[in-house]
């Protein structure tokens, strides 16, 4: 951590008198500081006095992932709907759902969104969103670009977007961690794809994600391990002190190595025994509040659905996973988290990795969705903390029935698609789509019921106008937080930037006040 | 905490914009510069009014060295010299620089108003000024520059703006100092003249204990077991120390299991990541705990890395991601990095895409190096852009030789062993004299340890080390040997508190436990193990030799003759049928398919390997699946069109492919062999027959022996066809993939070369220690294991942890201590359990001091 983070965090304090003292952020700052200061960490390109801030309009992020590649046309920019009937020509299908309203004359979503679409007059759309070129399809090099800014493979392990946050800006509280993953399982396939940008990478492993694979189970993550009650863990931490006390070691002077680690063990024992750990216990928010998120959920309901990749029924059954994610990001948004991503979760074939039963699928990945989101919306303009948090909602890239890639650079078809449609399981956006693709901002300074970007109404149902590239899109991002996008760190001497190369520009008009 | 608030120095190249910038505009300006390329005189850059606005020349008399040198360093020799020519316009001889480059003359002699250069320098043209970025030059150095021209262009000719030479290229016998009393180990000869030269007396050494604690890490990984501890410290005999270390390196299997880590992670070995599942990559598990368990010499164990048979293959194959990659990712580019780095410590990352701005080496020095691996020229591509340009084999070090652009891609290859592993090449043992010094003293000769291009803090020490290894025979335990045995590494350690510009050497520094380390030592003091190793590797065969024992010699074999060089794709079930007297004794299959294989024997399906690149040899323990009467063994082989990655169509003539399939079934019963190879004797059956009659059986050809290319495999795979199963449990976290717990400790995603770890404790590591379920899993069972024998003597078991876990038993305090808590607990198990936790928590067991 660094001068930057202590500017900041000055900052930050004096708009919140009460939100922590200098001391307690002292004492947390220090392993990193140390670190820092011994050359461990990579450093800043720019000395504190030199850090030009923008003005920020947002405190923290929260990135809504839709795993697996969210076709535009099904969700947030319907075109024309072509019912199922036997013998379709699958050319003629754009939409496999009708569209509906939403609060935003004009605007309108796909069928299975209402309620967001209820809560449209709060965020802005993006609907030209372009993924990076990069050859043959695969998911989770498409996902490793959107989440670091960079293509892999890179010779430097590529950062996570919640790491530079969390490097940049350090902890909103010192007893909730900077950067937290909720909902993503390494263990389903691609693990290590995922794993190798779902890291610090070379910021080093304290910026890296508080991981939360089961946000049902969150309350674990920060409960003794199990089989272990409070009182024994009380007491294991006590017997623990008392032996460094006890140890001939111990009672030797201080370096930096045995700091470090003391250090690390205050960290995260404050973390457990924090009030903020609560926020981890969804069990402690009313159930009428939990079920506005997830309107059949069950107390102590676990979500196991066999991962069933050919009968198109898996998402329903997982149906409430993503919505108690969303509630435990408001949750950590209220005692101070900086950057929370949630997922819909990214399994191969599943999710939103439709390659087959593309329409019957999404009514469940709707379903996954749509309350959710719309609460987690309206919750945070209640309590307003809406205006200092920005809601990203994305997706590598989009999905199209016909088209694998973009119309100027297609690239080898994954996906078989019949000459006519017999059979629902071909009915649905099954190819990987890279000309469009939709995002959806709330909070953070964005504009409130506002359309960016207009994509054709017939295939390719690409973007015709206002075009933003993930490189863009993180500019903004990182714009809403105060960080230059040329904000950068030195690894191997060399500089490596927020946003590629340096060169990201925010879209400015995508801020209520430009 | 006022250091906190003092500005950190800001690295050379720290304008945050300078990157980037000058990506872009080396492409732009390359276009320019073509564009406004004229055969001899320019255009003219700037209007009669302009030009009359140039600084006048300075009237005092120029002196080249105090005037002009100054200004070319600072503003021009970035792009223009130390073997840059931007513009194909160098300055690094007064020759080089009248000749001009792409843009015509630069000088007009006696006529600096109408010099090119000086029409850019003087900034007066807004859109063609140099130096391109940076500060521009002041209104005096125009003047100076001007005079310069007009007085003649003096230029001495011992000036010049080559490259530099490299620090650390030449090998340099030092030879060795007189011994001072009691320091008679010709390391310490050198220390203790720097020492002298500080004016630093020699810090104290450190008790044994501390030193076999040290040495168990440093050597097998482990903490010390406390029965051989305890042999150790009751040794009264003066080199008991020496006497520790080299038993402990004697222990091959324990040396290769802790090294296996270190050399994983620079050769970007894995079990599981990206690539493995798909022939993206391959591993090199096999060749290298081989190597490390035999202590190959270290240039033959560069040499055949470099030059690499089937078995070693996977490092400079590196890795093919699917779909589109950055032209400097592509796999040659991957090895000239990796060979660059990995051997000879110097960064090739920037130079890569462009010239790179953090040292002396270019594009051309990137992609001289990756032809080496290209099967055809490559083109260049500056920031991943084509230029249209071939690239030119070539090395690194003209100094040291070249290579032969004509050769052959195997005469490459050879020759870039010699170039590398020759003895006039110092470079190679100083790298990893100083790779192990920074793991053994924390702190490298030289830093950054991939930054050989730069002097160590004492020219001595490194040179006499890499001296002494090389004429040692490039002995990688002899190195440690010398390391360990010194009075040097056996000093207290030194904390590290602050990384100071100028390194002063004190002691080791305190280092800390890796994620490994910490992980087996849990193992270790629970008495536990981590079950099946991620890898089909047989550690038999790294700790015997018999192959040549063998009585068979298998071939390789497939339908086709000449399959060795192509074949057609399409798979083929081999199958042998023969007749045991009894039941064997113990019967193993050595394998290696090109492209994979599918082992069945009579009847049932033992195993298959990856889809891809299968080409080393696996080991399989078949004795309980061989009877007596009549076996049948069955391989299913396939040999794959070949696979881009990109998704592209595959050029015709690619589409046949090598294509072979060898196996050594190693049959004992009693004393007696009765093995199988693949051979003549074998039958193929196609296994998608276009026809009915295509269905019968086929006669196989053999193609040729075990030194058949291009797999080469040699007597590497009889080696492994004649070692015995290996049963033994895997307690060492090097030979399976990586948990949670060691993730967050740092064991690194193998994507790229890591040569160092970050030793900083985190928040979130401490968080996984403190509830993650996969130590909390360790302790619970470790627990158990460690009660079950002891018959409920707390006391005891409470002596033997704090023994196995700090290398010393308890102080009465501490044992009275862990008495409460054990007693306090729920139960027994639960108490031992966070007694466990408490140890290995603390600093004193995850620091080596």
């Amino acid at each position: 951590m660094n001068l930057d983070l202590f500017s900041l965090q000055a900052a930050w304090r004096r708009t919140q008198p009460d939100a922590w003292t200098r001391r307690r952020f002292l004492q947390t700052a220090s392993v990193a500081t140390l670190a820092a200061l011994a050359g461990a960490a990579p450093r800043s390109l720019r000395a504190a006095s030199q850090t030009p801030r923008l003005p920020a309009t947002a405190d923290r992020v929260i990135v809504l992932w839709m795993g697996g590649g969210m076709a535009h046309t099904e969700t947030f920019d319907p075109k024309r709907f072509t019912p199922y009937s036997t013998g379709l020509d699958p050319n003629t299908v754009l939409s496999t759902f009708p569209s509906i309203p939403t609060a935003v004359e004009g605007v309108r979503f796909s069928e299975g969104l209402e309620q967001i679409a209820s809560v449209m007059d709060r965020g802005t759309l993006l609907r030209g969103m372009q993924a990076a070129d990069l050859g043959f399809i695969l998911h989770s090099r498409h996902q490793y670009n959107w989440h670091t800014g960079y293509v892999p493979p890179q010779t430097v392990a590529a950062p996570h977007l919640g790491a530079w946050i969390a490097r940049t800006l350090g902890p909103m509280d010192p007893a909730v961690p900077a950067f937290i993953n909720i909902g993503q399982r390494f263990d389903l396939g691609e693990g290590e794809e995922l794993k190798a940008f779902t890291t610090a990478g070379f910021l080093g492993s304290e910026y890296g994600p508080f991981n939360v694979p089961f946000p049902e189970q969150a309350a674990d993550a920060v409960r003794p391990p199990a089989g272990m009650g409070p009182d024994r863990f009380a007491d294991r931490n006590k017997f623990y002190r008392r032996l460094l006390e006890t140890s001939p070691i111990g009672q030797e002077g201080s370096d930096f190595q045995k700091e470090s680690l003391l250090r690390a063990m205050d960290n995260a024992h404050r973390l457990l025994s924090s009030p903020a750990s609560r926020a981890f216990d969804l069990s402690l928010e009313p159930l009428e509040s939990t079920r506005r998120y997830f309107p059949g959920y069950q107390p102590g309901q676990r979500f196991d659905a066999p991962l069933d990749r050919f009968g198109g029924r898996y998402e329903e059954g997982m149906v409430g996973r993503f919505g108690l994610g969303c509630l435990l990001a408001r949750r950590l948004c209220e005692v101070g988290a900086r950057f929370i991503e949630v997922t819909t979760e990214y399994i191969p074939f599943l999710n939103w990795d439709t390659h087959e039963n593309g329409h019957s699928r999404l009514v469940g990945m709707k379903r996954m969705i749509d309350a959710p989101v719309a609460q987690l919306v309206r919750d945070l303009d209640e309590r307003g903390l809406l205006d200092r948090t920005l809601i990203v909602l994305a997706s590598e890239f989009s999905r199209d029935m016909m088209m694998e890639g973009k119309p100027e650079k297609a690239v080898k078809d994954q996906v078989p698609v019949p000459e006519v449609i017999t059979d629902p399981k071909h009915y649905g956006m099954h190819r990987h789509f890279t000309a469009a693709g939709s995002v959806l901002l709330f909070g953070g300074g964005m504009r409130r019921g506002h359309v960016h970007g207009i994509t054709a109404d017939e295939r390719p149902c690409r973007t015709l106008k206002d075009p933003v590239t993930i490189t863009e899109l993180h500019a903004t991002i990182y714009a809403a937080l105060g960080i230059p996008p040329d904000h950068g760190y030195d690894v191997e001497k060399r500089p490596f930037y927020v946003t590629s190369d340096g060169k990201g520009v925010p879209v400015r008009s995508l801020f209520a006040r430009a | 905490m006022p250091a906190v608030l003092s500005p950190s120095p800001l690295p050379a190249h720290s304008s945050p914009t300078l990157h980037a910038a000058r990506t872009a505009g080396s492409a732009f300006s390359l276009t320019l510069a073509l564009a406004l390329a004229a055969p001899s005189l320019h255009a003219s850059l700037l209007t009669a009014e302009q030009r009359a606005t140039l600084p006048p020349a300075a009237t005092r008399p120029v002196d080249f060295v105090r005037d002009i040198q100054p200004i070319f360093e600072a503003s021009c020799v970035q792009c223009h010299g130390r073997g840059k020519a931007k513009g194909s316009f160098s300055i690094e001889t007064r020759g080089d620089f009248l000749a001009g480059g792409d843009r015509g003359e630069p000088i007009v002699p006696g006529d600096s108003a109408h010099s090119l250069v000086v029409e850019m320098i003087s900034g007066l043209s807004p859109d063609d000024v140099m130096p391109e970025k940076g500060k521009r030059l002041t209104a005096e150095q125009v003047a100076l520059f001007r005079a310069w021209i007009d007085q003649g262009l003096a230029w001495p000719d011992s000036v010049n703006f080559h490259r530099h030479e490299p620090a650390n290229l030449r090998p340099r016998e030092v030879g060795t100092p007189a011994a001072a009393p009691g320091l008679e180990h010709p390391l310490d000869r050198w220390v203790d003249r720097y020492f002298r030269a500080q004016g630093a007396a020699w810090p104290a050494v450190v008790d044994d204990r501390t030193f076999a604690r040290r040495v168990w890490f440093d050597t097998v990984g482990l903490p010390p077991p406390p029965e051989a501890l305890a042999e150790f410290l009751s040794d009264p005999a003066p080199n008991r120390r020496e006497r520790l270390v080299q038993r402990l390196l004697a222990d091959d299997q324990g040396y290769a299991e802790h090294w296996l880590s270190f050399w994983n992670d620079l050769l970007r070995n894995d079990y599981r990541g990206t690539g493995y599942i798909d022939g993206g990559r391959k591993q090199i598990t096999g060749w290298l705990y081989t190597a490390l368990a035999r202590n190959v010499p270290y240039d033959q164990f560069v040499a055949q890395l470099i030059h690499p048979n089937a078995e070693a293959e996977g490092f400079t194959r590196g890795i093919l991601w699917r779909g589109a990659v950055n032209a400097s990712m592509i796999p040659a580019m991957q090895a000239s990095q990796n060979v660059a780095q990995v051997f000879l410590g110097v960064n090739l990352k920037c130079a890569s895409c462009h010239d790179s701005f953090i040292n002396e080496y270019t594009l051309a020095d990137a992609y001289g190096l990756a032809s080496v691996y290209a099967d055809e020229p490559l083109e260049v591509a500056e920031c991943d852009k084509p230029t249209g340009e071939f690239a030119q084999v070539k090395f690194l070090y003209a100094e040291l030789g070249g290579i032969d652009p004509k050769a052959s891609p195997e005469a490459r290859k050879q020759r870039l062993v010699e170039l590398i592993t020759g003895q006039s090449n110092g470079r190679l043992p100083r790298t990893i004299v100083n790779r192990f010094w920074q793991r053994l003293l924390g702190h490298g000769l030289v830093e950054p340890v991939d930054e050989m291009d730069r002097p160590a803090w004492s020219p001595e020490i490194i040179d006499w080390l890499a001296e002494d290894f090389v004429a040692n025979g490039y002995d990688l335990k002899h190195l440690l040997t010398r390391i360990l045995t010194s009075r040097t590494y056996q000093l207290e350690s030194v904390g590290l508190s602050e990384k100071p510009e100028t390194f002063v050497f004190r002691g080791p520094v305190v280092r800390r436990l890796s994620a490994e380390q910490f992980s087996d030592s849990l193992r270790f003091i629970t008495l536990g193990d981590y079950g099946k190793a991620a890898t089909r590797y047989n550690r038999n065969v790294g700790l015997s030799d018999l192959g040549d024992a063998l009585p068979l010699r298998p071939s390789w074999i497939w339908p086709t003759a000449g399959a060795e060089r192509a074949a057609a794709p399409g798979g083929y079930m081999f199958k042998r049928t023969f007749t045991l007297p009894t039941g064997p004794t113990v019967a193993t299959l050595a394998i290696a398919a090109d492209d994979n294989y599918t082992l069945r024997i009579n009847g049932s399906q033992l195993g298959n390997s990856a889809r891809r690149a299968s080409t080393s040899a696996d080991h399989y323990d078949v004795t309980p699946h061989l009877c007596a009467g009549e076996n049948v063994i069955e391989l299913i082989a396939e040999n794959l069109p070949p696979d881009d990655h990109r998704g592209d169509p595959i050029p015709a003539h690619k589409i046949d492919n090598p294509a072979g399939l060898l196996a050594y079934l190693r049959i004992r019963i009693g004393d007696e062999a009765h093995d199988v190879v693949t051979d003549r004797q074998w039958t193929a059956v196609p296994l998608r027959p276009a026809t009915p009659a295509a269905a019968a059986p086929l006669a196989v050809v053999e193609l040729g022996g075990l030194e058949l290319s291009p797999w080469r495999l040699g007597p590497d795979f009889l080696d492994v066809a004649a070692a015995a199963p290996d049963t033994r449990p895997v307690a060492r976290a090097s030979l399976v993939a990586a948990d949670p717990l060691m993730l967050a400790l740092g064991r690194p995603n193998r994507e790229q070369v890591v040569t160092v770890r970050l030793e900083t404790a985190t928040t979130l590591q401490a968080l996984e220690m403190t509830n993650g379920g996969t130590l909390a899993a360790l302790l619970r069972a470790g627990a158990q294991r460690v009660l079950a024998p002891t018959g409920g003597d707390l006391p005891a078991v409470i002596d033997g942890l704090y023994r196995r876990s700090l290398a010393r038993p308890p102080t009465d305090a501490e044992r009275a201590l862990a008495l409460d808590l054990v007693r306090a607990a729920p139960n027994p198990t639960a108490g031992i359990e966070d007694l466990i936790w408490a140890l290995t928590m603390l600093p004193e067991f995850q620091l080596l001091r």
